[in-house]
């Protein structure tokens, strides 16, 4: 495989997922709104700051005037950057464009069942999601999103050589899938910071684990759990459900275990893992809950970086291979 | 009974691929005459809508280079295919492959003895200032004396319906990928067809392709390391590059992705340098090292050529071999094959007149309302003129540019091109098209089955490049043998 294409590989695991977990974010925050009383205020905004975006600057361009958004016109602008502002790089759109640049640099690799099942969700995405939605609608394809996304990566499993090319997408997409995890958790953290501090808060997050196909299986959790657990052991630690951020790292380190650079990312990954044990957890009040995540999430960084390691080398210090 | 193709408007004067001069279906055609009869042009057009989609979801398309954008567009593919029958395919292809033969040894000639100059066959003075001709290439010998492996040839029918060579592109011929998926969605489209008819296949190419560069490797015996050099993502055939790296198995590799050491060439890859045996090179030859040919290359391998010349990697096509691509070489290829082969040509030439030459330059100046002028050196059909259909403003303005270059102007005569059935706007018609059949040369000598049928899709138009509105058919050659 091509030095530059471990970069390729990785972002296309990185944005296939993203895809599918954006859709998720948005579907699980609809459903918070849905779970929630009317009166309680739903700070749509936050979507966009955990995606690492300045929601007041990207909101500045639906005001008219100085008049402020309502609630509504906020939920509307706020849903466009997530789903087709062309300006948005957090966009649908956005990663969706970025996932066919880097199809298409990479398709010697791309077995052709997976090409095609790739072009079939840009026609998809490019057919259904250029224009604004009704709430309605907006959950059907954000779940339609993320089935498509899933078909490719079925397709993918079932024919693509396993190689390094293959390491390299599934960590990229489980090193994503971690990422955006922690972000989702975020959005709920945040909501709950004010007005209260309480030590533990009990998040129930139903709407969440919904999003994330996870409402059974958390079940499953707390019928065999000793002591108290909740939303938050089971979307970090709990290494059996495939989105939380346990199994996704157990994954990357499973898939980095035959690359050449595989001791370092291994090294880097410990560090993020430690941060997972469960006594630690126990006692956290939200504002550390919410210091918790930003520490994972500056962790995956490293480790990204990491991965990326091999093609930051200039040209002249590639080695011979023995 | 042979089936009619009724209310076909045929065109006088030209030959059609399918429909006979009495209107009635060609043999190889039957199949698809029966097939209309029995379903109606409705279903022909429910077919094209299908066949489109296929395409989109396949994502098989080109890259237009328009107003600094880069736009990709969907591959156009007609839903009538083009049949030729297999025995008239078997002396084509022999044709072919005699006419690269000859190439070959020519451009070997050029740049080593020159034989062919000293004998006054061809004249020293078309070749020898030719931009074309690289000098830095003299000496060299690439395995077998081959310089062109990969020529793809532009056959037109005259209105007989005879075969004629109309270009050799022996740079970097481009098209054989669409000739391969118009295939993989004509199978999906008409399976009946397929099923009834004995269409011969054409997925045999890249494995052939593959054969035909793994034995130029410079280590045989062993596994050899193929790559093809793209100039990259933006290019207007990288469709074409990805996909044949894809279906030969061989990687995709840009100028940076390969180092040149001491011993030869080296791939960059993730686990260390890897040795690159064969370069199948789809950058054109004066970008390719930018220390020996054009110093302004930013798509080439510093110092590429040292290993090529001194045979520790090999190329494909050899840098050089453009010389013979050029269309006032064309006009000598029939004694080019005499000379060299001894023998005469089985596919003829469409006349050919130089400008270079006084007589031949009058002869044409005179003529320009009559003749098709066509520049040396150009490829995509850029800077034609087609004198019948031309301005007299844009006659005026070639007559200037062929007193002040002769050498970089031919003229033909305008032909009746052949016509095939052709959907437009839910009605058959007749169109204009061409064939471009791919032919391999290394150890071995190989011809595409068919090739990449390529339709001028405007009425009365003789355009058939897909940068200009053109089309392409999928080209049959159906067994008449059995």
């Amino acid at each position: 495989m091509l030095l530059k294409s471990v970069d390729h590989v990785f972002w296309l695991g990185r944005y296939l997922e993203r895809l599918d977990d954006t859709a998720r974010l948005i579907n699980a925050t609809s459903h918070v709104l849905i779970d929630s009383h009317q009166d309680t205020q739903f700070g749509w905004p936050i979507l966009l700051d955990v995606l690492g975006q300045d929601s007041t600057v990207l909101l500045q361009k639906f005001q008219q005037g100085d008049t402020p958004l309502t609630l509504a016109q906020t939920e509307r602008a706020v849903m466009t950057c997530l789903i087709n502002a062309p300006d948005s790089p957090v966009s649908i759109c956005a990663t969706s464009t970025a996932l066919k640049h880097n199809a298409r640099t990479l398709r010697p690799l791309i077995p052709r069942d997976m090409w095609e099942e790739l072009n079939a969700l840009d026609l998809f995405l490019q057919q259904h999601c250029s224009t604004a939605v009704s709430r309605q609608q907006r959950y059907q394809l954000m779940a339609e999103v993320s089935r498509r996304c899933q078909m490719v990566v079925g397709v993918l499993d079932g024919t693509m050589l396993r190689g390094d090319a293959f390491d390299l997408f599934n960590i990229g997409r489980h090193l994503e899938r971690a990422d955006m995890t922690t972000r989702i958790m975020d959005v709920l953290v945040l909501q709950q910071l004010q007005p209260t501090q309480i030590k533990r808060p009990k998040f129930r997050w139903l709407s969440v684990l919904n999003a994330l196909g996870g409402m059974e299986s958390y079940q499953y959790y707390l019928a065999r759990q000793k002591g108290d657990v909740d939303a938050i052991d089971y979307l970090l630690t709990y290494a059996d459900f495939p989105r939380s951020i346990s199994y996704c790292l157990n994954r990357v380190a499973a898939s980095a275990k035959a690359l050449p650079h595989a001791a370092a990312i291994l090294q880097d990954l410990h560090q993020v893992q430690v941060l997972l044990k469960p006594q630690a957890l126990a006692d956290l009040s939200t504002v550390q809950l919410h210091s918790l995540i930003d520490e994972l999430q500056a962790g995956i960084i490293a480790l990204h970086q990491q991965i990326l390691a091999p093609c930051q080398q200039p040209a002249a210090v590639v080695q011979l291979s023995a | 009974m042979a089936q009619s193709f009724s209310g076909y408007p045929q065109l006088a004067n030209c030959f059609d691929e399918l429909v006979s001069a009495t209107g009635t279906a060609r043999p190889p055609a039957d199949a698809i005459a029966r097939f209309i009869e029995r379903h109606g042009s409705a279903e022909l057009i429910h077919r094209q809508q299908q066949l489109d989609q296929t395409i989109r979801s396949m994502g098989v398309c080109f890259t237009l280079y328009n107003e600094g954008q880069n736009i990709d567009r969907a591959w156009p593919l007609d839903v009538m295919p083009r049949t030729i029958p297999l025995s008239e395919w078997r002396r084509t292809s022999a044709g072919l492959m005699q006419r690269l033969q000859a190439l070959n040894l020519f451009i070997d000639d050029l740049y080593h003895d020159q034989r062919i100059l000293r004998a006054g066959i061809v004249p020293k003075d078309l070749v020898l200032p030719s931009k074309n001709f690289l000098a830095p290439c003299q000496g060299v010998s690439p395995p077998f004396g081959v310089w062109a492996h990969i020529c793809g040839t532009d056959l037109v029918r005259d209105e007989r319906g005879q075969f004629l060579v109309l270009e050799d592109n022996l740079r970097v011929p481009s098209g054989v990928s669409y000739m391969l998926e118009n295939r993989t969605v004509m199978k999906r489209v008409f399976p009946e067809l397929f099923a009834d008819s004995t269409i011969v296949p054409v997925d045999d190419y890249p494995h052939q392709l593959w054969k035909m560069l793994a034995s130029l490797s410079p280590r045989p015996g062993d596994v050899p390391c193929i790559v093809l050099l793209t100039p990259g993502i933006y290019n207007s055939a990288y469709f074409e590059h990805s996909y044949l790296a894809q279906q030969m198995g061989i990687e995709l590799a840009e100028n940076t992705d390969l180092q040149v050491e001491a011993d030869g060439v080296y791939l960059r890859a993730l686990n260390g340098l890897q040795r690159v045996d064969v370069i199948y090179r789809r950058v054109d030859d004066i970008f390719l090292d930018p220390t020996v040919f054009r110093p302004d290359s930013v798509l080439g391998v510093p110092g590429l050529f040292h290993p090529w010349a001194k045979g520790q990697v090999a190329i494909a096509n050899a840098p050089g071999s453009g010389v013979a691509d050029d269309k006032v070489i064309y006009a000598y290829v029939p004694q080019i094959i005499e000379y060299y082969l001894g023998e005469k040509p089985l596919i003829d030439n469409v006349p050919t007149y130089l400008c270079a030459d006084a007589q031949q330059r009058a002869y044409v100046l005179a003529n320009l309302d009559k003749l098709v002028v066509k520049p040396a050196n150009e490829s995509g059909g850029y800077g034609i003129l087609i004198g019948p259909r031309a301005t007299e403003a844009e006659r005026a303005q070639m007559a200037q540019a062929i007193v002040t270059n002769p050498r970089n102007f031919v003229a033909q005569p305008t032909l009746q091109l052949s016509t095939a059935p052709t959907l437009c706007d839910g009605v058959l018609e007749p169109r204009h098209l061409d064939l471009r059949p791919f032919i391999l040369q290394g150890r071995d000598l190989y011809c595409s089955t068919g090739g990449l049928s390529r339709v001028a899709l405007r009425r009365g138009s003789l355009v058939v490049n897909s940068s200009q509105g053109g089309g392409s058919k999928d080209t049959w050659i159906i067994n008449d043998e059995v």
